[in-house]
């Protein structure tokens, strides 16, 4: 500025301004899940995403479907966890290749974090991928991911009402798996109620009684998967 | 996800030159997981030391929506009473015609619009 001039009056100082945005902070997590979807497709990999809460049995589903599944099929699994690799490398001993997603502190995986992992696999090596999320029956149906297929995982453990007071996560899921059948007594949980909780919810679903540990209901499972 | 919205209005009131954020106007829907009192509560947090401090926070709810292919209905959910708890479970079946419905709404969490100061 010169000496002579005094200051420099701009006409927008001072005023307020509305300004439309309209930004949607979730649509940013669509968009990179229709991403992720649309990478997996190219390279003819299925992706299944298994929800569920704390300790149902999520990580137990997975390594019984591997079994099952390893030899007509390439997989990977990316496992989500607050943090630690523990289920990470149980999946490994499986002889799969396995991604553990540590979130630190968030209690669900995002699109984000799934496209990020998916740059640590070689797609072209793998047909199938199971992403495991954080065990949480809320806050991952906000979330999707860009699988093709998702999978809810129960247990009897949980007690009768777990369906019922979590209804919006059963709204996005293919399949529910209710597992620890073999328990369902002990805990005074009716099997039949929880299956038609699901289905008065989401008729589209189809839920499926399992037992793990036994292996009970898992082909079943693999059956509603088309696999 | 407070975090996420307080990140975009900030950069989005830097982009036009904002002294001060003077009022944020967001949406939520019905079906998302976000509370709107923990939201105001991280909003106040999170915006401390920022020019978004003491900025007024307006907080829309939109309801969930619902459309059904088959009949045409578009409205809200279908709540049915289980007799056997005695509460009403909100289902993806039309209440018109039983068929299965889509949603169409309820899902957002938008920022909507601005009010700054230059």
């Amino acid at each position: 500025m010169t000496p002579n001039v005094k200051g420099i009056v701009r006409a927008e100082e001072g005023e307020i301004y509305d300004i439309e945005l309209d930004i949607n902070i979730l649509k940013a997590n669509e968009r990179l899940a229709d991403e992720n979807r649309k990478m997996l497709r190219k390279y003819g990999v299925k992706a299944i995403d298994v929800m569920g809460s704390i300790g149902s049995g999520k990580t137990s589903l997975i390594e019984r479907m591997i079994e099952i599944l390893k030899k007509r099929y390439r997989i990977a699994v990316f496992k989500g966890d607050l943090t630690t690799v523990i289920d990470a490398e149980m999946i490994a001993r499986h002889g799969v290749e396995s991604v553990a997603i540590n979130t630190g502190r968030e209690c669900h995986l995002d699109a984000n974090l799934v496209s990020k992992a998916l740059q640590r696999i070689d797609l072209g090596k793998i047909d199938l991928l199971f992403i495991e999320n954080v065990g949480n029956l809320i806050c991952p149906a906000d979330f999707p991911l860009g699988s093709e297929k998702r999978i809810v995982v129960i247990s009897v453990t949980e007690g009768p009402y777990m369906v019922i007071k979590h209804p919006f996560i059963f709204m996005d899921a293919d399949i529910v798996a209710i597992n620890k059948i073999d328990l369902a007594q002990a805990m005074g949980v009716d099997i039949e109620k929880l299956k038609h909780d699901v289905e008065s919810i989401n008729p589209k679903s189809v839920p499926v009684p399992t037992n793990c540990r036994s292996g009970e209901g898992v082909s079943e499972v693999i059956e509603a998967l088309n696999l | 996800m407070t975090t996420q919205i307080v990140q975009s209005v900030l950069e989005e009131a830097q982009n036009h030159g904002a002294k001060r954020v003077i009022e944020v106007h967001l949406i939520l829907g019905s079906l998302t997981f976000l509370n709107p009192g923990q939201v105001r509560f991280w909003f106040k947090v999170l915006t401390k030391g920022t020019i978004m401090e003491k900025s007024r926070l307006r907080i829309k709810r939109k309801e969930g929506t619902v459309r059904c292919d088959k009949c045409g209905y578009q409205g809200n959910f279908n709540y049915k009473d289980d007799p056997l708890y005695h509460v009403p479970i909100p289902t993806l079946l039309c209440p018109r015609c039983e068929s299965m419905v889509e949603i169409i709404e309820g899902k957002e969490c938008t920022i909507k619009s601005i009010k700054m100061f230059a």
